[in-house]
């Protein structure tokens, strides 16, 4: 696929953060970050009715068949934006792992309810500090899971989650309907993403496959949600890069624009190199869904995009100064979603050896 | 096949064809002189193979091609080391100007095809003692002086000065109205009387770079390529030519492979240095950005083959991948231990962690410091204020020296 966006998807980038400017309002998202277990009912909403959902499930699946691109394009309105439910991400990866899985059933049951919006779909990957552990701890045994998966994304109110889960010792992905599962809700820094415990006690799975083919899949879903998720950070950096430069240009400080003094400027300009690299990096690997240099491009675009994001909420608010850290300037929200965004699908430490393993398994000698 | 990629493959396979003559194997252990002998032979190679030129328009012996078949074949001899290093500034920037400012057309074209052919080279004489990301500054002077000029002064910097023919400049001809405005700009015959190079050694042990003193040096009117006082415009317009060059994510250093390779080359603490958590992380970091620099060149490449301009961000190869190159230098030495004590100054900056790292200071100044382009990307691209200038408006002789 080419790495220049068509009209088509040029209309959904316009047209993605045009609505989420018209209905993201920072008051209410502040307010959801002292509570537990609220998340944005208006952004989800709006994603359902702008088909989001649908964007990059297949057509015979109730989606709209178009590519990571184009989902790519509304997780970056989403991340300028900090709105957001963690489903849009974690349903995608939930569906992909569903939808190249062997059991017709679960795609029957959940996969035109999730292109539609009428179920929530989360993956439940880590446990410990480890994003994709090579034993799973949880179990599958005797088609019901058995364990904790910790601080699962989306995981308090998704119907579904796909886990990553231990049969015997094969590695097996499973659907676990979650209305059956305990959940715990994990009070965070960053609580509109719904973090909380699954709690598997016997609740009923669906297997969608098991052993190399299980740990392969897995692997493709979450390269795949880190480049929704690298888009993610890039539209954060990026409206963050904008935010430091319209206050830069309009803060006097001894009697000229603070932008005018190199250590301001060139900070910004810095935070710039960092946005287009990282955008760069997203666009290659959206791209380069389905095709063998896939693993390594989604590990260039996580890695790139996380520094950019990080970046950009430490400097932006420094740009500020004092007023940068008040609540009510809100860049806190960005502060928090880069944090969060970091953390899920994977640390820094985590795709850093999964880029270099890439790097060096073609020539291995 | 794309018309481009018939090129390229054209392009590729006239290149294999001339590796062994002049390709990096052949320039290893040469002496500079020599180096520049093969260089002339090589450039008329490239000159007879219709590979010089490659977007110049036919009249003055160009090949009338696009900017893409340019940067397209730059891009594949790069890989192959040819010794083309003496004429990059002479094609780049002096004879483009003189193709398009200077009045004496036959005279311009005899010049630019002995320029193609390797036969002479030119130089830009812009920096100087007071200034150099201040160019403005300048104070090498041309005083009229009967029916020419009268020029005195010194240069510096100026690559290549030593083995060159010609020289474009640009000189102050009024020092009472503000810098930018007493400028005048000329093209310099280098063996003219009154006219002295001298080579300057740099930290990396070449002596590429000159000061060149002007000595009552004689210039006709009809050398001026610019109105009297319009100089700057011309040495603005000599700096934007072709933005898009030929880059490389590397900085012009070695490859991150070279490195890959160091790493599993070496122990550390018993093991395979590609095993530590740091070498991996230097990698990891060093891969992503200089993929997201690729990436940006092949969508600037796809956006003029679609005739749209590329965007502003491809400013920022320079600037990112010369420094992080340094930094990697350093770290491909360190793995080594005293291993990477060992140097040789002869060995090529593409393959080599000591020259790389030695000569990396040189390629964040050269051509723009890292602090003028980040001033340009903040400016220009971002929106941000120039910095204070105290010297705004001033005429030139009331400014503190």
């Amino acid at each position: 696929m080419s790495i220049l966006y068509d009209e088509g998807q040029q209309a959904i980038a316009t047209e993605s953060r045009r609505v989420l400017d018209a209905r993201t309002d920072k008051a209410r998202l502040l307010g959801l970050l002292e509570q537990v277990g609220a998340y944005d009912e208006t952004f989800w909403q709006t994603a359902v009715e702008q088909g989001w959902t649908a964007l990059a499930l297949p057509e015979a699946h109730g989606g709209l068949d178009l590519s990571l691109v184009e989902l790519g394009l509304v997780a970056q309105a989403t991340g300028a934006a900090t709105a957001g439910a963690p489903f849009l991400t974690g349903g995608y990866g939930a569906a992909m792992a569903i939808l190249h899985g062997n059991d017709e059933g679960a795609k029957g049951d959940w996969l035109a309810k999730l292109a539609n919006g009428e179920a929530t779909g989360c993956t439940a990957f880590a446990e410990g500090s480890s994003p994709l552990p090579t034993v799973p701890a949880v179990r599958f045994d005797g088609g019901a899971l058995h364990g904790t998966k910790p601080a699962v994304p989306g995981g308090l109110k998704a119907d579904v989650a796909v886990v990553w889960a231990s049969l015997g010792a094969r590695p097996v992905l499973v659907a676990a309907d979650l209305s059956a599962a305990k959940r715990e809700a994990v009070n965070s820094f960053d609580n509109a993403r719904l973090y909380a415990d699954l709690v598997f006690d016997g609740t009923p799975a669906q297997m969608l496959v098991q052993g190399e083919d299980a740990a392969a899949l897995a692997r493709d879903v979450l390269a795949r949600m880190a480049v929704v998720t690298a888009h993610e950070q890039v539209g954060g950096a990026e409206a963050l890069l904008h935010i430091a430069r319209d206050y830069a240009v309009t803060r006097k400080a001894f009697g000229q624009p603070i932008g005018a003094f190199q250590s301001i400027k060139h900070r910004i300009a810095e935070l710039y190199g960092l946005v287009e690299i990282a955008r760069a990096n997203c666009i290659h690997a959206a791209a380069q869904e389905g095709q063998p240099g896939f693993a390594l491009a989604a590990a260039d675009a996580r890695l790139s995009a996380i520094e950019a994001y990080d970046t950009a909420a430490r400097d932006c608010v420094q740009v500020h100064g004092g007023i940068g850290v008040t609540w009510e300037t809100g860049l806190h929200l960005h502060m928090r979603r880069a944090r969060s965004l970091a953390i899920e699908q994977g640390n820094a430490l985590f795709w850093e050896d999964w880029l270099v393993d890439e790097l060096v398994k073609g020539d291995a000698a | 096949m794309s018309d481009l990629d018939a090129y390229r493959a054209k392009a590729r396979a006239w290149l294999e064809s001339q590796a062994a003559e002049f390709g990096r194997e052949a320039r290893r252990g040469l002496s500079v002189e020599d180096d520049l002998a093969l260089g002339r032979r090589y450039q008329r190679a490239k000159y007879d193979a219709g590979y010089t030129g490659i977007n110049w328009p036919v009249e003055v012996g160009g090949q009338g091609l696009g900017h893409l078949e340019k940067v397209t074949f730059d891009a594949e001899e790069m890989q192959f080391g040819m010794p083309n290093v003496y004429f990059g500034i002479s094609l780049g920037m002096p004879v483009p100007i003189l193709i398009r400012f200077c009045e004496d057309k036959p005279w311009m074209k005899e010049r630019v095809i002995a320029a193609l052919k390797g036969e002479e080279i030119w130089c830009q004489l812009f920096s100087e003692p007071s200034g150099g990301s201040d160019l403005a500054a300048l104070r090498t002077r041309a005083e009229t002086d009967g029916n020419g000029w009268k020029m005195n002064g010194q240069k510096v910097w100026t690559s290549w000065a030593q083995y060159c023919d010609y020289g474009v400049i640009v000189v102050r001809t009024d020092p009472t109205v503000p810098k930018h405005k007493g400028l005048t700009y000329f093209w310099v015959d280098m063996k003219a009387p009154g006219v002295e190079v001298r080579p300057i050694k740099l930290a990396g042990g070449d002596s590429h770079v000159n000061e060149v003193f002007f000595d009552d040096v004689r210039l006709e009117d009809s050398q001026r390529m610019s109105p009297v006082g319009g100089g700057f415009a011309v040495a603005l317009a000599t700096l934007m030519i072709e933005r898009y060059v030929a880059t490389d994510s590397a900085g012009f250093g070695p490859h991150l492979d070279l490195f890959v390779e160091t790493a599993r080359d070496v122990e550390f603490n018993g093991r395979p240095a590609i095993e530590d958590g740091r070498v991996r992380s230097a990698i990891a970091r060093n891969h992503a950005m200089r993929a997201g620099l690729d990436s940006i060149t092949r969508r600037a490449m796809l956006m003029m083959q679609a005739g749209m301009p590329p965007g502003p961000e491809g400013s920022l190869q320079k600037l990112v991948a010369v420094r992080s190159r340094q930094k990697l230098s350093e770290l491909g030495l360190d793995l080594q231990g005293n291993m990477g004590l060992a140097f040789d100054p002869h060995a090529f900056v593409k393959e080599n962690w000591g020259t790389s790292w030695l000569n990396a200071p040189t390629g964040r100044i050269a051509g723009g410091s890292d602090e003028v382009l980040l001033n340009t990307i903040a400016e220009k691209i971002l929106g941000l204020p120039q910095d204070h200038r105290p010297d705004k408006g001033v005429p030139f002789n009331q400014i503190p020296a």
